[in-house]
């Protein structure tokens, strides 16, 4: 019988490839204690090495284990698969936000960011859209207007705002 | 130093710094009492803003977050059985006993006096050692300074929850992470893939803002909010404010000595690197439960399990910055962004930080001390406030978070790249803690990593590779014989009991 691949293993066959990326950048510094000296690469090899060891001991410790349980959705939440949906959405969220910011400036970037944070945080506690658009766009005013007041006026730091 | 420390006090009378000192402590009150949330959090938030402060108005606010944060953690703990911060899992014990038994108002009102009680003494204990611990710590050669931020690298791995490995392979993350950029003794780029932007190295602030608050705000929006927000508001009753004075009877159950000896017990754990608030209150309350008089009373709600729980913890606060400031080394995550404020201003935590810097650091010691105060004075204004902190909509919450972090980023840096590696440390952040990898350990990478580095070579380069050279200076083998006990002590040894445990349960 084959064993299902779990999460846990996925990620530490990541780490495992990470950890080559990293490696394969030490390979490109002088031998520690070439010179006499142990040099840039000493610490970093010592590391690689410590990740190896620690992910495949990890990984064996894993397929010995007996199979874990297959997770039961939650009936907890309006949104299906709030478990994988919600960190999804948080993760692509900020990575917008990010791209708005730098090409559309604060305003934009932070109405849009706090107005699709909070509906997305009131929609899966209620599960009705009308109450969390209205408290989603309360709060993206609300916040943006206070961050504008904290970071430029309180604290007097520049914010991209293309002259709005 | 007693004329700069009247100072620091004075300092407080100023306006400006008091009402950060006030701001600090609400702030430390809300993060700490939200689950979720945590005084760690509230620090990270803070942090890009402290660019723009006085050197004083940053370590005070810290100050005032720093001591709420830990003591808020008992107030969800005790009404909600759910507690809003780690250092409250003990007192939740106690604390949502007395609640089921209708003395939830009395039981927050014990927390909060001992919390001032241990807070005040942990303060007087970090003022009177500070200075000689310093004296003590200049005489410190180099391999001595390795085997230090080793034990504090090795204490905190150890004292993670979980496996073991986790904590190690997240420890060398962050020390990975810490490599990244200009090699600290050589001019030449490591790890940077030709990008100028990586050859600066990963900025402290985007990895305690990745690691912290853009991990916290993906992991809440995979968790149900009626799993957080268990219990409805309407369950929560409307005390009035004279009802969290602690009576008579009570102060007599708890008895002075079971505060002043589990204060003591929190601030030598608080100065042990990898200590922290948790393991202050559990083994302050394990230690008044082997002393009591009562003991059936552990665990269906003791008034005094919760003093001595809460004593620990917030004494643990002054116990913690000792080793930060005296020896530069940071014992847990609070005080790691500590090092960070510090070193924004440009103050490098160490031996010789008191010496030239005392009068810029004492109104963080008042801070600590005023804070103590207002601990107990809080619940008197906002008790009643308290027992409807965990309900605050989770919306406007994270929305705020997800704001105030990524924008803070950008102000402290200007730059565009720092947003995108303050998410791609979030995201890994995330992945880490979803997998049981802890998180703490790879921000102590993050900070000590050069120091571990810069001490290692240094000893290397002087012994031309031998590594006996740290087993030839008393101080060196007195840290590493330390490290080996912490090893066997809180590793090892009850790794062995258990396993005899189970062993003989299996034969029986």
């Amino acid at each position: 019988m084959t064993r299902r691949v779990t999460g846990q293993v996925l990620f530490a066959f990541v780490l495992l490839g990470l950890n080559t990326v990293y490696a394969s950048q030490v390979l490109e510094m002088p031998f520690p204690f070439a010179t006499g000296e142990p040099g840039p690469a000493f610490m970093p090899m010592l590391l690689c090495g410590l990740v190896y060891l620690g992910v495949l001991k990890i990984l064996i410790n894993e397929f010995r284990s007996p199979e874990p349980a297959p997770e039961v959705e939650s009936a907890l939440s309006a949104i299906p698969r709030l478990g994988i949906v919600g960190p999804l959405a948080a993760i692509a969220l900020i990575g917008l936000f990010v791209i708005v910011f730098f090409y559309a400036g604060y305003i934009v970037a932070a109405a849009f960011y706090t107005f699709a944070i909070s509906l997305f945080f009131n929609y899966e506690q209620s599960g009705s859209w009308g109450r969390s658009v209205i408290f989603a766009v309360l709060t993206s005013a609300a916040i943006t207007v206070f961050g504008w007041l904290f970071f430029v006026k309180l604290f007097g730091l520049y914010l991209p705002m293309w002259e709005l | 130093m007693f004329g700069q420390l009247a100072d620091g006090f004075l300092a407080l009378t100023d306006p400006v710094t008091f009402l950060y000192l006030v701001g600090g402590f609400l702030l430390g009150i809300v993060f700490g009492a939200i689950p979720g949330l945590t005084a760690t959090l509230a620090i990270a938030l803070l942090l890009p803003f402290t660019f723009g402060m006085k050197v004083a108005d940053a370590l005070v606010m810290v100050a005032g977050i720093y001591m709420a944060g830990i003591y808020a953690g008992s107030i969800t703990g005790i009404t909600l059985n759910i507690p809003g911060a780690p250092s409250g899992a003990i007192t939740t014990i106690e604390g949502n006993a007395l609640m089921k038994r209708g003395e939830g108002v009395q039981a927050l009102g014990v927390s909060a006096l001992s919390s001032a009680i241990g807070g005040l003494i942990g303060t007087v204990v970090l003022i009177s050692l500070a200075q000689p611990v310093s004296s003590l710590a200049l005489l410190f050669q180099t391999p001595d300074k390795f085997s230090l931020v080793l034990l504090a690298i090795v204490t905190v791995t150890i004292v993670s929850q979980g496996s073991l490995l986790k904590a190690a392979v997240a420890m060398a993350i962050g020390l990975m992470i810490s490599t990244v950029g200009m090699d600290p003794m050589a001019p030449v780029g490591r790890f940077d893939f030709d990008s100028y932007h990586l050859i600066e190295g990963v900025g402290l602030l985007p990895a305690v803002i990745g690691l912290f608050a853009i991990c916290e705000m993906i992991a809440q929006s995979g968790i149900p909010a009626k799993l957080v927000q268990g219990v409805a508001a309407g369950q929560v009753a409307r005390p009035r404010r004279r009802d969290f004075i602690p009576r008579r009877e009570q102060l007599r159950q708890i008895g002075i000595w079971n505060s002043v000896k589990s204060s003591v017990i929190g601030v030598v754990i608080g100065m042990l690197p990898g200590g922290g608030a948790s393991m202050a209150s559990f083994i302050a309350y394990a230690d008044a439960k082997r002393g009591s008089k009562h003991p059936e009373q552990y665990g269906k709600g003791s008034y005094e399990g919760l003093a001595a729980s809460e004593s620990a913890n917030n004494a643990m606060c002054g116990g913690a910055v000792i080793p930060l400031l005296t020896m530069g080394i940071p014992g847990d995550a609070v005080t790691a962004i500590i090092f960070g404020v510090l070193l924004i201003h440009g103050l490098v935590p160490g031996p010789a930080l008191l010496g030239a810097n005392f009068p810029l650091i004492a109104p963080m010691f008042a801070a600590l001390f005023v804070a103590s105060i207002f601990v107990f004075l809080s619940v008197l204004a906002f008790g009643p406030v308290y027992l409807r902190l965990s309900q605050i909509n989770r919306g406007f919450l994270y929305a705020f978070i997800g704001l105030i972090s990524m924008v803070g980023v950008y102000a402290s840096s200007f730059s565009i790249f720092q947003m995108w590696m303050a998410l791609a440390i979030g995201v890994l952040a995330y992945f880490l803690r979803r997998f049981g990898y802890p998180v703490v350990p790879a921000l102590m990478g993050v900070i000590l990593g050069p120091y571990f580095e810069e001490f290692l070579r240094r000893s290397l380069i002087v012994s031309e590779g031998d590594p006996t050279i740290f087993l030839r200076s008393p101080a060196s083998v007195v840290l590493l014989v330390m490290t080996a006990a912490f090893v066997w002590f809180l590793r090892i040894r009850p790794a062995r009991l258990a396993a005899a445990a189970a062993k003989k349960g299996e034969g029986a």
